[in-house]
């Protein structure tokens, strides 16, 4: 009898101490990666956290700076070594849930994550049905800087570029990047899209890259990249003689720094009598698969905290990322930016960027260098159809088979 | 043909007469090759004979002693008075025992071993929203590969155990004294220093070197890529796929590609190394010359580019001859063209953009080494060619260039094998760009294969191909370099100039 009641009371014993245990938060360390220009203020709000919720306060936090792309792929190549939680742009999160590299994003907190943020950036953070990472950014689109002084009308292409050309400045736009690229293609009326299974493969693609309004988005690249004027490129920093540039938010401070007191923003223009339209595109942190549970309840907390409304808009008024949540965005100072408000001119005209395989890129990029390379100045509709339909034909070898 | 006859041939006709040699002999070289390897096959086999022989008859002959060795290593040793050696045996004895038969399982040599055949069958799971990870095939590749050589080292060391014990025992039987542990340590130090120096750098390339090497041939007979990415997902072996794919004769899939940026590497190597060679040559020849003033300051202005590293220099040239870049920009202010010359994004213009940025930062090593070498040559020679008449172009050919030839021979062979691996500057000029929807895997014209290698690796995580192309290389350039190193006048006329 006595032996039985020492085993329950053991148990009893054992039983508070298993739930004690998950109330109690986690003490371990949890390393971060961000882009190095919110480092500072990723620590002082990991202090924040801290300091709400008092079970993780004895948490070492360790903040490094890292390149979004770079996370991605060292996330890839060393899963275990890489950060708890990660900053990322979502053109990488197909290869990274493909990899294992992304834990999904914990039940309790997908219906507000669902209900604050912009539909563009949930659906940016989906695979499938399975919500992989945090929303953080709503910026991550490309826009029109201008100079004032040289551009009298930004609403045209052609009048953009003759501006230039008797200014005998450039119009920079980087138009072998796939990102940049479908500024043309969406403008004109196609369609490029994946869609995903929950592991992170693409099964499906929806594309009308060979039809007529494609032909008349590669013909409308194809006279841009003949003009004179014309400068490939999309940092304000890089471009020597801009008088115009299509570039984001982040290169807002530098552009007023290189237009000075003419610095203008606003959204892309028309080409060939066609709206520019192009990617609204997202940034969001992403939490990789743990093997302790406290540890996961804790990267959880600290990240969807990371993404909160407070502190996404806490974010734009330290470096100026506009963010994803509805309520931050209707903040006044949001709402004044030039950038941002050239930025949401644009929105209405673009599709939010959904999941496209890494290869797209890098064939966007070869078709782009083609028609810089004036392989296809000469080309008639049908031979730039079928260079088309061999674009659409490479990207449909990129689906999980 | 006699030699006689060889003498009185042309040069040309020289060089025709013995590449048609080489070739004469390939099937001739061929047969030998097999039939010694039918030798060298009988002769391993009889090897291997021999060593169970000598196993099986130490045991027969031995006393308990050496038969006891058999399982405890080195207890012949110790048992002889021969201390340090004996504990040498144990303790490598130990080490290995401990590493295959490891108390946790799954990081004991066996369990690698035994998962070396599949890779890895135990996939990553999750429970409830904890991952639990499966068998990791990057470990299990590696690790195995390690064993294997740890087994190999230890068989090895295990009959060297056993011979010691038979000579032990026919020392001490012819009535002489063993040595002692004292005396084997001063012969490590006398007789037998060599093996006290090698010791180090032998296991050092063994375990840094050669095991990595093996390592990156068997991830070429994997599927290792992206979407087989360890610790989260498993790979495993697949045979030749990798290579049937490179070497594909399809020209829309990675065998076009291929063939396209090793076509390319190639050119690009020969540019590189011949005409940095003669330019630098003729530089080095100009400055040399009598009556040329301030040949100081000429050497100096050339050897700056070498001052500045290239990560810099290159880096900078790049952007200079961007579309919106400095010579561009100059061009088409003094008027002479009208639009930007497309020296990044036609492909023709981009390879010969960086052979020429090549060029400049190839001449002045070359000026150096030139300059050195010709300094050397007797002048004597020139003044008595001068005596007979000839002219200074027949001076430079059948004196200053079989010289320069002679003497850098080797030199030019190994710039070749280092420009087909010119990674910096590609990498850094155009980053092999441009690219076209004519090649596939990411590749650009201006490519080599070791940058098309880094960028499989670093931006696709495409390991197998890459592996295969590492392979590749390696092929391409051992069939090179064995083909001129035999034809180069250093090996074939030795004695030309001593």
């Amino acid at each position: 009898m006595k032996k039985l009641l020492s085993f329950l009371l053991v148990a009893v014993m054992m039983l508070a101490m298993v739930s004690f245990a998950s109330a109690e938060g986690f003490s371990g360390e949890i390393k971060i990666w961000v882009a190095d220009a919110v480092v500072d203020f990723t620590k002082e709000q990991v202090e924040n956290f801290k300091a709400l919720h008092p079970e993780y306060a004895d948490m070492k936090v360790d903040v490094s700076p890292m390149g979004e792309g770079d996370a991605a792929s060292k996330m890839i190549t060393d899963v275990e070594g890489g950060a708890d939680i990660f900053g990322f742009a979502q053109d990488q999160l197909a290869r990274l849930v493909a990899a294992n590299a992304l834990e999904e994003v914990a039940p309790e907190n997908i219906d507000a994550l669902k209900a604050e943020n912009d539909p563009g950036s949930v659906g940016a953070v989906t695979m499938g049905e399975t919500i992989y990472a945090y929303p953080m950014t709503s910026d991550n689109g490309y826009f029109l800087y201008y100079d004032k002084s040289v551009i009298t009308d930004p609403s045209t292409l052609e009048g953009i570029l003759a501006d230039c050309e008797n200014a005998g400045k450039s119009f920079y736009m980087e138009i072998n990047s796939g990102w940049y690229q479908t500024a043309f293609f969406f403008g004109a009326g196609c369609e490029l899209t994946f869609d995903s299974n929950d592991e992170g493969q693409l099964v499906k693609m929806n594309a009308s890259y060979a039809s007529e309004a494609g032909v008349r988005a590669l013909k409308a690249m194809i006279a841009v990249a003949k003009s004179p004027a014309f400068a490939n490129g999309s940092s304000v920093s890089n471009a020597a003689n801009a008088a115009a540039i299509v570039d984001g938010t982040w290169d807002a401070a530098a552009a007023k720094q290189a237009f000075g007191d003419n610095y203008a923003a606003c959204k892309l223009p028309t080409v060939d009598g066609f709206q520019l339209g192009g990617f609204g595109g997202f940034k969001m942190l992403g939490v990789k698969p743990q093997t302790d549970d406290d540890k996961l309840a804790a990267c959880d907390a600290l990240a969807a905290y990371l993404t909160s409304e407070a502190v996404q808009l806490a974010r734009y008024n330290a470096v100026g990322w506009g963010p994803s949540n509805l309520n931050a965005q209707q903040n006044e100072a949001v709402q004044a930016d030039e950038a941002l408000s050239a930025l949401a001119a644009q929105l209405a005209f673009c599709d939010p960027q959904g999941q496209y395989p890494g290869e797209y890129w890098s064939l966007a990029t070869a078709l782009g260098d083609d028609i810089l390379a004036d392989k296809l100045d000469d080309a008639d509709d049908a031979t730039l159809l079928e260079t088309l339909q061999k674009f659409e034909a490479t990207c449909e070898t990129y689906l999980a088979k | 043909m006699t030699d006689l006859d060889y003498l009185k041939l042309s040069k040309p006709k020289k060089l025709l007469y013995r590449m048609g040699a080489f070739f004469k002999a390939i099937p001739k070289k061929t047969g030998h090759f097999f039939a010694n390897l039918g030798k060298k096959i009988l002769r391993f086999f009889k090897g291997i004979g021999a060593w169970f022989a000598e196993v099986f008859s130490t045991f027969r002959d031995g006393d308990w002693k050496t038969r006891l060795s058999y399982l405890i290593m080195g207890f012949g040793s110790i048992a002889r008075g021969q201390w340090g050696r004996g504990v040498l045996f144990l303790l490598f004895q130990t080490v290995f025992n401990v590493y295959m038969f490891f108390p946790d399982a799954s990081k004991s040599g066996c369990f690698y071993l035994a998962k070396l055949s599949t890779l890895g069958t135990v996939e990553t799971q999750k429970i409830n929203r904890r991952t639990v990870y499966g068998d990791n095939s990057f470990f299990i590749l590696l690790y195995g590969v390690l064993t294997l050589f740890f087994i190999a080292a230890f068989i090895y060391t295990w009959y060297q155990n056993i011979r010691q014990n038979r000579i032990s025992e026919q020392i001490l039987k012819s009535g002489h004294k063993l040595k002692t542990t004292k005396e084997d340590v001063t012969s490590l130090m006398d007789e037998q220093f060599h093996k006290t120096l090698l010791a180090l750098p032998t296991l050092g390339v063994t375990v840094f070197t050669i095991l990595p090497i093996i390592f990156m041939i068997l991830v070429a007979f994997t599927n290792f890529d992206a979407t087989h990415q360890p610790p989260g997902k498993l790979f495993t072996w697949v045979g030749w796929d990798n290579f049937r794919q490179l070497l594909s004769t399809d020209t829309e899939s990675y065998g076009g590609t291929f063939r396209q940026v090793l076509l390319w590497t190639l050119i690009w190597a020969f540019f590189a190394t011949f005409l940095n060679y003669f330019l630098g040559m003729m530089v080095a020849i100009m400055i040399n010359k009598k009556g040329i003033k301030l040949k100081k300051v000429w050497r100096t202005i050339l050897v700056m580019t070498i001052a500045i590293p290239q990560f810099v220099s290159l880096l900078y040239v790049s952007k200079m001859f961007a579309q919106d870049g400095l010579i561009n920009a100059y061009l088409m202010k003094w008027g002479w063209i009208q639009s930007p010359i497309p020296f990044w994004t036609d492909p023709m213009w981009a390879r010969f953009t960086v052979i020429l940025i090549n060029v400049w930062i190839g001449i002045p090593y070359l000026m150096l080494i030139a300059t050195g070498i010709l300094m050397n040559i007797p002048a004597d020679l020139y003044e008595s060619a001068r005596i007979d008449g000839a002219n200074a172009f027949q001076m430079y050919q059948k004196i200053t260039l079989p010289y320069m030839l002679f003497v850098t021979g080797p030199y030019l062979l190994t710039s070749f094998t280092g420009n087909i691996n010119n990674f910096n500057v590609i990498f850094l000029l155009s980053g092999g760009k441009p690219l076209s929807m004519e090649l596939s895997g990411n590749a650009g014209y201006t490519d080599l294969l070791i940058t098309w290698l880094y960028k499989m690796t670093v931006n696709d995580t495409n390991y197998k191909l890459a592996a295969v192309i590492g392979i590749l290389v390696f092929v391409v350039l051992a069939v090179i370099n064995l083909i001129t190193y035999n034809l180069i006048p250093s090996v074939k006329n030795e004695e030309d100039f001593q």
